[in-house]
């Protein structure tokens, strides 16, 4: 088997979805001067990178083989799955995994039913309402804690 | 008992097969997420019919996904089917689990993630196709009797599985008999231990349907 091209720390990481959270990460990870390429079937929602983005995008469907070939998932060290669409982030993620052996594969699913469930299939994801749940928890016990501090200062 | 059957999705295919498998003493339930469906749908004697999204593990659940035997996913999305089927083989544990696909190039994949059945109309179409250009190319065809039975002519080239083989040791379907075998320019009522040779013509007398794999056995195409 043809075996991934990791040099050094030149990480090749794959943004599939290029909303607001995707061009975000392409965004700051091109800054940070890491190989990025970013996909979406959209080509009006690449104009969210910045036009000082380093990366490289491709137009075309993210659920697609053929696409996820041309944007050489075989060599990503890491994918990152960020459609609006929970299921096919899903299916997605698994083709990254299981077709293109990809090491490490993130989902953003905005149903934290199938979140659950998904995390027993040994894929890494993240969901959004979850995540809020737990800072604004944070937020609250920490507010609850400092309320004496808050009030004398 | 009856086996359970739950649909999901899928509009008309999904009506169809409620009224095909109820009729067989199938117990079905469908989910559909478009409530004019499932009004439709609701109209079915004995049908169970759900309105809601089933890729989500609360109405799978509302639906007893875990007590049913077969799953059936028909939805127009090949992503939906695959997490309708992932969902209720890992999660509810069903035993059988089919998924419509529209991307040929996802069959093996869903295969390989677990789902048992995989249902392609394209790969079907393509390979109905490639099969009569298979017989197109191997034979000649002359329906008799209103199509019932057929004579074929099948060349035997020098590669074919049949070659050096008497006829006792082809294995031909059932309802196909080896009537002759034309070699250069004699003909040959063959008998049990007549062999085939490279550049025969042999003709067949085939049941309708079974000329295929009759000129399978032969040829190896």
């Amino acid at each position: 088997m043809l075996k991934k091209n990791k040099k050094g720390n030149d990480k090749y990481i794959v943004i599939i979805g290029c909303g607001r959270l995707g061009a975000y990460l392409a965004n700051t990870l091109a800054d940070e001067g890491r190989d990025v390429l970013i996909l979406d079937r959209n080509e009006d929602s690449l104009n969210k990178l910045y036009d000082s983005y380093g990366g490289l995008t491709l137009t075309g469907d993210g659920t697609d083989l053929e696409v996820l070939k041309e944007a050489n998932l075989d060599k990503a060290n890491a994918v990152i799955v960020v459609t609006n669409n929970d299921n096919a982030n899903v299916m997605i993620a698994q083709m990254a995994q299981e077709l293109f052996q990809v090491d490490l594969v993130i989902a953003r699913l905005y149903d934290p039913e199938r979140e659950c469930v998904y995390r027993e299939f040994h894929i890494d994801t993240i969901c959004p309402s979850t995540l809020s749940a737990m800072r604004i928890d944070k937020i609250l016990s920490c507010g609850e804690g400092s309320g004496d501090e808050a009030a004398a200062s | 008992m009856k086996k359970r059957v739950l649909l999901v999705g899928g509009r008309r295919k999904e009506k169809a097969l409620a009224l095909s498998l109820l009729t067989q003493g199938y117990r079905v339930t469908a989910i559909n997420d478009t409530l004019e469906d499932c009004q439709k749908l609701a109209e079915i004697d004995k049908l169970r019919v759900l309105h809601g999204d089933g890729t989500r593990l609360s109405v799978l659940e509302d639906a007893e996904a875990g007590s049913m035997d077969i799953v059936i996913a028909l939805t127009a999305q090949d992503e939906d089917n695959l997490v309708i089927c992932e969902l209720c083989k890992k999660h509810f544990h069903v035993d059988r689990t089919v998924a419509l696909v529209s991307d040929p190039a996802k069959i093996e994949f869903f295969h390989r993630v677990g789902v048992d059945s995989v249902v392609c109309a394209l790969s079907t179409i393509t390979s109905i196709l490639a099969h009569q250009a298979r017989m197109d190319q191997f034979s000649n065809v002359v329906p008799i009797g209103d199509g019932g039975v057929e004579i074929v002519e099948v060349p035997v080239s020098k590669n074919a599985p049949c070659i050096g083989k008497q006829l006792w040791e082809i294995q031909l379907p059932e309802k196909v008999i080896l009537a002759c075998i034309l070699r250069g320019d004699k003909s040959i009522v063959p008998k049990g231990n007549t062999a085939i040779l490279a550049g025969d013509l042999v003709v067949l007398i085939a049941d309708h349907g079974q000329e295929t794999e009759a000129v399978r056995v032969l040829t190896g195409a």
